[in-house]
């Protein structure tokens, strides 16, 4: 999986690319709490190049989700692909994160 | 060369190195040294050879002086008788060397009619000196060398040296002058005087001459003959020819011939009459007389000197040969005693044993590196075996806890097909594959009365020992809960409430449960986050059945869920699996996904729910054959019969 995130105005982009499964879940998890203890609480995660999505991703997700929400902040998604929508569908992660088509209609708000 | 080890063919190598070298460092010395020598040899004998010739040519021109002047004397002036008688004994009183002397004339020369007239005197063994006149019938002098050869050569000349049996037994040689007269403008041959000259002064000379302990020098005649010689046996009795023939040595012949010749050169000779080992010969001619002079030195005495050297620098090389065998046999050792130690301790170490220490080598060479750097590699190589050991032992007891964290799985999950006894108004079948981690999938099915089927599929997020009791919990709730005769949504949301109670860790749960009346076929479902069942309608394609939305278990405490219902006919199958189902991947990762799925119930939907679910993970085993299975792969098929 492909990891990078950075800074845009009052946001922090995360961009996940390949595949988030059991394996590669954890270093998301671990990066963007990494992210957080430096002081970012706006997390905006683009998923445009998430090819796939495994239950642990879905884990992953809703610890650093969790985590954010204690401390007051936001994470949001953008760019689903398909099989990555229909897991976030039937997850009803839709309905806990808010989820946009592009990253700038996420930025946007 | 056989395997005889580091030190024998260092000694050996060396060795032999040092010794060529040494050999060829001596023979070169050894035959340039002999060459020196030699060379010196021939200067010294040419030298001593000229020196002793002009000496014994010094003393023969001073005796020949004598007969000379007379000679001339004779020749020039007038003479008497009386005067002539005189001149004999005056020459002999006159000087020690003459022995004899003689004024001998032509017949008639001196007085007519008188035939011969040659007054002579000699010296007596007792030093007296006696006056006698030559010539009579048995002394016809004419005849003599002394006489005719002068007369003939018109010169002065040497006669060949004899023994005087008159005298005192000594060699003799005599130079004789011819004299004449001259009358209108001839000259006419008067006669000789002859001197008769004793040799021993000049065999004294010769014989004095020593070289080393048996050099020798010697004089031979115009004819080769011996006139000194250390020898005396062969004096006067032998020539060189004699010796050479006596040799047989055709080499011998032509030095003598070219002695006589006045021939001057050194050359070697093999041992012979002349010396008794090898030797070798300078010779010179006296050309005024006509003899030549010869030096012979033994080979060996030239040499000895040489081969003293020799002989001390060959011991001395040898000791020092020795000493390096000695030298070369400690390096050897010390370079090889350690290396023997080592290679005994390697070998034990690499049949398994690294407990086995190595040598103590305290020193800095590359020996030294050697064994403290195996030393260090044999204790790293039992740390890690150690740590692989720890490893491997670690690995196992995980090995066997997942074994029982199966056991324990697999130990919830009702197993009986058909389970439930009596009822025939409807099939159930579940098939679950654990992963090797196992992945926390659970189904479970139950009569929670006479009338009522609940049965559920649930799947959990995390993998290993946690899942399979996070599973075991859930399942025990959400039976629990569904036999207090809840809606499916009540039980959802209460076991929701109890998973999220101590649930730090996050771990959600997706399940799917339902309630089947028996009697009816209503059924009545709810969804949290699971995947779509599909349900096949008699006499219809399958589909997927329309759930509501529902959140995960397990996180959100305040989650609502909803129940929906439809009503199942006879005949009517619902296939409820898990996401191990569609999300296996093939060789070349790609999914199984919905699609494939669909295909296979599309294929069995006409057969009975324990077929299709066999079917159905059959299709699924073989998509993914050789690739090790990520996820647990449940199906769950239910179906109506019932009148």
């Amino acid at each position: 999986m492909e990891l990078n995130g950075y800074k845009q105005e009052k946001y922090f982009i995360v961009k996940a690319g390949g595949r988030m499964d059991a394996i590669s879940a954890p270093e998301f998890e671990k990066s963007c709490l990494e992210w957080i203890q430096q002081g970012e609480t706006a997390l905006v995660v683009d998923l445009g190049g998430l090819e796939y999505m495994s239950s642990a991703g879905l884990r992953s997700i809703l610890v650093v989700g969790k985590k954010l929400k204690s401390i007051g902040g936001s994470l949001s998604f953008s760019s689903l692909t398909p099989n990555v929508a229909h897991v976030f569908s039937i997850s009803s992660f839709g309905t806990l994160f808010p989820v946009y088509d592009t990253l700038e209609k996420a930025l946007g708000n | 060369m056989r395997n005889r080890g580091l030190g024998f063919k260092l000694i050996l190598f060396t060795l032999s190195g040092t010794t060529a070298v040494f050999l060829s460092a001596f023979l070169y010395f050894y035959m340039s040294a002999k060459d020196v020598v030699k060379r010196y040899v021939v200067r010294a004998a040419q030298h001593l050879t000229h020196a002793t010739a002009y000496q014994i040519e010094s003393m023969l021109r001073g005796v020949e002086k004598v007969p000379t002047n007379y000679a001339a004397l004779l020749s020039a002036g007038n003479y008497e008788a009386e005067d002539i008688a005189t001149l004999p004994e005056r020459m002999v009183s006159a000087n020690p060397e003459i022995y004899g002397a003689a004024v001998a004339f032509e017949p008639g020369a001196m007085t007519a009619g008188n035939h011969y007239f040659a007054p002579y005197c000699y010296r007596k063994a007792d030093g007296c000196l006696a006056n006698v006149m030559l010539g009579h019938e048995s002394y016809h002098y004419f005849t003599m060398d002394w006489y005719q050869i002068p007369k003939e050569l018109n010169r002065a000349a040497w006669t060949e040296p004899y023994y005087d049996e008159g005298g005192g037994n000594m060699i003799m040689a005599s130079y004789s002058v011819p004299f004449y007269k001259e009358r209108q403008g001839e000259k006419r041959f008067q006669g000789v005087v002859g001197t008769d000259i004793a040799l021993f002064g000049l065999q004294e000379i010769v014989s004095s001459i020593r070289l080393y302990k048996s050099g020798y020098a010697f004089l031979i005649s115009r004819n080769g003959v011996f006139i000194t010689h250390p020898d005396s046996s062969l004096i006067m009795t032998n020539s060189i020819f004699s010796i050479a023939d006596e040799e047989n040595s055709s080499l011998l012949r032509s030095i003598g011939k070219d002695m006589i010749r006045g021939g001057e050169q050194m050359v070697a000779l093999q041992s012979g009459l002349l010396l008794t080992s090898k030797c070798l010969l300078y010779y010179a001619p006296l050309s005024s007389i006509g003899w030549s002079l010869g030096i012979v030195v033994s080979e060996d005495e030239l040499y000895e000197s040489v081969h003293q050297l020799g002989r001390a620098v060959i011991l001395i090389g040898l000791s020092g040969v020795f000493l390096m065998t000695i030298i070369v046999m400690v390096i050897a050792r010390h370079i090889t005693k350690p290396l023997k130690d080592l290679s005994a301790t390697t070998v034990e170490i690499a049949r398994g044993n690294l407990n086995a220490a190595l040598p103590d080598i305290h020193r800095d060479d590359e020996i030294g590196i050697l064994a403290r750097s195996f030393e260090e590699m044999r204790l790293a190589l039992k740390e890690y075996i150690k740590n692989l050991t720890a490893t491997t032992a670690a690995k196992e007891r995980i090995e066997s806890e997942l074994k029982i964290a199966r056991n324990i799985q697999m130990s919830f999950l009702p197993k009986a097909f058909p389970p439930l006894p009596g009822k025939k108004s409807m099939e159930i079948a579940a098939r679950l594959e654990p992963a090797r981690e196992i992945g926390g999938d659970l189904y479970d099915y139950s009569l929670i009365d006479r009338n009522h089927l609940f049965f559920a599929v649930g799947d959990v997020s995390d993998k290993g020992i946690p899942a399979a009791l996070f599973m075991a919990v859930t399942k025990t709730l959400l039976k629990g809960i569904a036999e207090t005769g809840m809606d499916p949504s009540e039980i959802l949301r209460r076991c929701n409430v109890e998973l999220c109670g101590e649930n730090d860790s996050m771990m959600f749960v997706t399940v799917f449960c339902a309630i089947l009346d028996l009697r009816t076929g209503r059924l009545k479902y709810s969804n949290a986050g699971h995947e779509h069942p599909i349900i096949i309608r008699r006499g219809a394609l399958p589909e997927y059945l329309q759930v509501p939305d529902g959140f995960f278990l397990g996180v959100e405490e305040e989650s609502r869920y909803q129940t929906m219902e439809t009503q199942l006919r006879p005949g009517d199958k619902l296939i409820v699996y898990t996401d191990g189902v569609t999300e296996a991947m093939n060789a070349a990762g790609e999914l199984y996904s919905h699609a494939n799925l669909m295909k296979t119930i599309l294929s069995c939907s006409s057969l009975s729910v324990e077929e299709i679910a066999a079917e159905i993970l059959g299709s699924v085993k073989q998509y993914s054959s050789g690739v090790s299975q990520a996820d647990d792969i449940t199906v769950l098929a239910v179906s109506l019969t019932g009148t």
